[in-house]
């Protein structure tokens, strides 16, 4: 996953912070090492390379974290899709040198991504790819959720009632909240006015997760190809700047943040239609449409912000 | 401590690579043909290649912590594989345990309990090192194949036990030395065998971190089973837990086990009622003057986990997740024989050499490249479950596992009387 993991725990003592806080970035390196795609020996490499020769057998947890992305691929149509390594690479954000793919690039990519080329099998723990061949399976929309969320179980059965856990400012969990608070501040910026911020909201026992083109991106004859794809068109995103999602589950808002970006804000409002406890604000530059888009929370937040100092953590 | 970065696995070829300092004192070698091999990397690849053989396989699991729940893991990664049941003195592993399997696991507080059930076709030992004999023999005895984590025994007698149990029962045990199954080690070594770097007369192992090696204990009574590790009475510290890895793969590269041990070790940063010291240093002595050096210590994490292979042609390291060769500088470029006509004919060399002024080399080397860099302990599940299935002789097998016992029991007997073991072949 490649990220930096913060986290800041409040315990009795230092020598009980350093222990679970050890304990807690263990679980870190061990989650890492099952779903990286940059660590050839990880579980989810294996299952990449050996999947096209047939069903790989895995273990419950890989399973579930296969089941839980290819669950968000089937509920937004495609929108949402960890198949797609091949298009990152293509487009050069792997090896951070971003070019446009040559039409003849683009046309063999239709072969190596989508999520429908993987089957799960439940009943044997098992993954097969129908293209029988190697597939990329690239966590990046959804790893970091899946890690931040291992930690803050493993941080409840350590009894730690307050702590905020941060991978790579993107995805944050805020574990009940600091003594004598209510919750964890955290403000969503405004990419509308840079320096700005929408809102300041206060999180308890629940994540954020935010997705943005403001720092991964390229520009190539004057325009700007954004590193969130559309795995659909197979194009990079246009015209969105930045999308917030609030969800109880870090794994869910680290996906719903690339759904909502992905995706129309009408289909947005009906895929978050009816879901506990998740909210999402969308800021977008398209000419002539909203610039910004609210779901579950209030419209005065797409107020245009001046400037102001930070109040509270910024993904 | 509120924060660490979490990037922090970089090899040394990546940090040697990060400087643009650059000296002639090593060369690297651009095209090197692996060696074909050995019968033994043909029966590793026979173990460790992918099946799909689905037979059933239930497990018993003795010793359900974060080893046994690691291994475990592992285990169902392999088709047919079901951990049947699992003994633990701690019954909240036991709840962990059903979580990793998403399935209810057989509990028993009492491991001849385990023992004592029909249902089971093998038994996977990850107790306390202080606990192996007593697991693993009655395991053998029981007639089923005993998978034991290492160190294989806490006692060079007891190691020496498991041995002859494994001859007469007739079992099949493999040993967690799992990096016996890493593709990448496997390659490196069998090149190293072939002789691509000289014979190799040093081992220099380093396994360093930067924490307490403390776990969180929910109740202080529960203090010496879940920090087992630092405490004498089942531990053999750092150079079991870490060393014996290392240990092993010297072995390995010798084609010997040692035959005596020095060593050092002390509590200079960690005092908090621990028992086992939080830096060792381990110095093994091979035949011909051989030598291996292992150091680990608990307070910086800038060598890593790496371990350097030395011979007069080159070297070779070796981390979690990849091997690199360096060479040695080709001293001697030319030698023929000068036709002089009067009977004398003596050699004449010519030698190049870049001054370097000793400097280290810090430019990158020559990486093995494989297929398939697999995790070793999904290697070595996989490899335990064909010698189940097939009666094959496991590759990390009980002479393996003694020979790094004998290391490390004697590594521990020479840092307790500070001197020189030798140790008994």
């Amino acid at each position: 996953m490649g990220t930096i993991f913060t986290i800041e725990c409040y315990a009795p003592d230092s020598d009980t912070a350093d222990r679970i806080l050890t304990a807690a970035f263990d679980e870190i390196d061990r989650v890492e090492a099952l779903l990286s795609n940059y660590q050839p020996s990880s579980e989810l490499s294996r299952i990449s390379r050996e999947a096209g020769n047939g069903p790989v057998v895995t273990d419950p947890e890989t399973f579930r974290f296969l089941t839980k992305s290819f669950y968000w691929s089937q509920r937004s149509h495609g929108a949402f899709d960890i198949t797609v390594g091949p298009l990152l690479r293509a487009w050069g954000f792997k090896a951070k040198n971003g070019h446009v793919p040559t039409q003849a690039e683009q046309k063999l990519l239709r072969d190596e991504v989508g999520w429908d080329k993987v089957q799960l099998d439940p009943a044997t723990h098992t993954a097969r790819f129908t293209t029988r061949k190697p597939m990329e399976l690239d966590p990046g929309s959804i790893g970091k959720g899946f890690a931040v969320d291992s930690v803050v179980a493993l941080l409840r059965e350590s009894g730690v009632h307050a702590a905020f856990i941060s991978a790579g400012g993107s995805t944050l969990y805020a574990l009940g909240a600091p003594p004598g608070e209510t919750g964890w501040p955290i403000d969503v910026p405004d990419p509308r006015t840079p320096g700005s911020v929408a809102a300041t909201l206060l999180l308890h026992d629940t994540s954020l997760s935010t997705g943005a083109c403001t720092e991964k991106f390229f520009m190539q004859n004057g325009h700007r190809y954004c590193h969130i794809f559309d795995p659909r068109t197979l194009m990079p995103v246009e015209g969105v700047l930045q999308s917030t999602v609030v969800a109880p589950s870090a794994t869910d808002s680290d996906a719903l943040s690339t759904v909502v970006f992905v995706l129309p804000p009408e289909q947005s409002r009906e895929l978050l239609r009816g879901m506990r406890a998740t909210q999402a604000i969308l800021f977008r530059s398209v000419p002539g449409a909203p610039t910004c888009v609210v779901f579950a929370v209030p419209e005065s937040i797409c107020d245009t912000h001046a400037p102001s100092p930070q109040k509270g953590v910024r993904p | 401590m509120d924060r660490r970065s979490f990037t922090q696995s970089l090899s040394a070829l990546a940090l040697a690579s990060s400087t643009s300092l650059s000296s002639s004192a090593l060369q690297v070698a651009h095209s090197v043909v692996t060696q074909p091999g050995s019968v033994d990397d043909t029966r590793a690849s026979r173990q460790t290649a992918r099946t799909t053989v689905n037979t059933p396989l239930r497990l018993g699991l003795i010793g359900a912590g974060s080893r046994g729940q690691e291994l475990v893991r592992s285990f169902l990664r392999v088709p047919g594989v079901k951990i049947t049941a699992a003994a633990d003195v701690y019954p909240l592993r036991f709840q962990q345990l059903n979580k990793v399997c998403g399935y209810e696991v057989a509990a028993h507080a009492d491991y001849r309990a385990l023992l004592d059930r029909k249902d089971l076709d093998a038994i996977v030992i990850a107790t306390p090192l202080g606990l192996h004999a007593e697991h693993v023999l009655p395991a053998l005895k029981s007639g089923r194949p005993v998978y034991g984590e290492k160190t294989m025994a806490y006692t060079i007698e007891d190691a020496r036990k498991i041995v002859a149990e494994v001859a007469a029962s007739k079992q099949i045990f493999q040993v967690g030395h799992q990096y016996r199954y890493s593709p990448w080690i496997r390659a490196a070594m069998a090149r190293v065998a072939a002789g691509e770097i000289g014979e190799v007369t040093h081992v220099l192992a380093y396994w360093n971190r930067n924490n307490s090696w403390r776990r969180p204990v929910p109740d202080a009574s529960l203090e010496r089973l879940i920090n087992w590790r630092l405490y004498n009475k089942w531990s053999l510290g750092l150079i079991a837990e870490l060393g014996s890895h290392h240990m092993d793969i010297a072995n390995w590269a010798m084609n010997s086990n040692p035959i005596a041990a020095q060593a050092s070790g002390s509590i200079c940063c960690y005092h908090d009622g621990r028992e086992t010291d939080d830096n060792v240093q381990v110095t093994l002595s091979y035949p011909g003057g051989r030598r291996m050096v292992f150091t680990s210590m608990t307070n910086n994490a800038k060598m890593g986990d790496q371990l350097w292979l030395y011979g007069s042609k080159g070297s070779l390291n070796l981390t979690l997740e990849d091997a690199t060769f360096f060479y040695e500088p080709k001293k001697v470029e030319v030698a023929k024989v000068a036709k002089t006509g009067d009977g004398r004919e003596p050699v004449v060399t010519s030698a190049s050499y870049s001054p370097a002024n000793e400097m280290p080399y810090r430019g990158p080397g020559s990486p093995v490249q494989i297929k398939e860099g697999e995790d070793p302990t999904t290697a070595a599940t996989r490899a335990f479950v064909h010698c189940v299935r097939t009666k094959e002789r496991p590759i990390a097998d009980e002479h393996v596992g003694l020979g790094s016992a004998l290391a490390v029991v004697s590594a521990n007997q020479a840092r307790v009387a500070k001197r020189e073991v030798e140790i008994a072949t």
